[in-house]
């Protein structure tokens, strides 16, 4: 009997899959075309023919491919969402939502140095709630089935988002205040990315640690 | 895309209501269909697991591997709840359309 497996990893050449993902892919096609020309040989077809009739199950390989890759991506597209988008903004929004009211309750951030551009500002009660919000995060990601740096990710979108953020308005600074010598806009920059993106983001990702400690309803049964 | 859609549907509905009979892999889903529709509808490989793995995606079916007694190891596909749902209102659909088809080009049951 042919060697399925092979023609197939032969034929379908590389899937932009995981490599799980694609070995299992290959194994079913080759089982599919291994029981078609059992069945054939079973009806007394002879080998070349049965050879030949299992291979006309395929008439474009490139398109058995990109089939498979299409009907995957969608997988991948909806497991984006539910994986790093949902999860994300809930952070995201919580984070914030928790921020504005602790401000709205007048609970003041401590300051390292006022008004001077290495100032760091730590809201600490804030800082105290983000990895409950970066588990909450964690949770809804890992429910969705995600792991890895997407849980990560999911978990520390509000840091992210305001890194990204200030990156990108950092150069606007430029245009805006152009007196200002580079260094304290810099040093302004630095303060700013320890105090929105570098401690929350630590504090998120403490909560998804936290989380990933809580133990699975299947590793306590 | 009308008729990429009427295929997409028919093979839907067929593989679904033959793994509500009982869970199977994916040549005898192909077997089975080619069976009970008298070899009016076959679905060659290519044919069938992009479909299968869009279904499992949306949550219709459940692929697991099995080891049969031979030794070969065959992904069998389970119908989920979600999928069993499904059956009615693609059912429900097809029904309105071949009403609609004999309405419109006066095709009787033979």
């Amino acid at each position: 009997m042919p060697d399925w497996l092979a023609y197939v990893n032969d034929r379908l050449g590389h899937l932009a899959i995981s490599q799980a993902e694609s070995s299992q892919v290959r194994e079913e096609l080759a089982a599919h075309l291994e029981d078609n020309y059992l069945s054939l040989r079973a009806q007394g077809i002879s080998e070349s023919d049965a050879v030949r009739l299992t291979r006309d199950q395929v008439s474009s390989w490139q398109e058995l491919r990109r089939d498979i890759l299409a009907a995957k991506s969608e997988a991948f597209m909806q497991n984006r969402v539910s994986q790093l988008w949902i999860p994300g903004l809930v952070t995201l929004f919580s984070a914030y939502a928790v921020l504005a009211l602790m401000q709205l309750a007048g609970l003041r951030a401590m300051v390292s140095h006022p008004g001077e551009p290495r100032g760091i500002v730590l809201y600490l009660p804030w800082m105290l709630s983000l990895p409950l919000i970066g588990a909450i995060g964690a949770y809804l990601s890992r429910r969705a089935q995600a792991s890895g740096w997407r849980v990560y990710f999911a978990a520390s979108l509000p840091a992210l988002a305001l890194g990204v953020f200030f990156l990108l308005i950092f150069p606007l600074a430029f245009v805006l205040d152009p007196h200002v010598p580079f260094r304290i806009k810099g040093t302004a920059l630095a303060a700013m990315m320890v105090n929105w993106v570098i401690l929350p983001a630590f504090a998120l990702c403490l909560g998804v640690a936290l989380q990933s400690l809580r133990k699975t309803p299947e590793a306590r049964s | 895309m009308i008729r990429t859609e009427l295929k997409r549907g028919t093979a839907e509905l067929a593989i679904l209501s033959v793994l509500e009979q009982q869970p199977l892999h994916g040549y005898e889903i192909s077997r089975r269909i080619a069976l009970d529709s008298g070899g009016a509808l076959s679905f060659t490989l290519a044919a069938l697991y992009p479909l299968l793995y869009r279904m499992e995606n949306r949550g219709w079916l459940r692929g697991e591997w099995e080891t049969s007694d031979n030794g070969r190891r065959r992904r069998c596909y389970n119908l989920l709840p979600r999928g069993r749902k499904m059956l009615a209102p693609l059912r429900a659909e097809w029904a309105d359309l071949f009403r609609a088809m004999r309405r419109i080009a006066k095709v009787n049951h033979a």
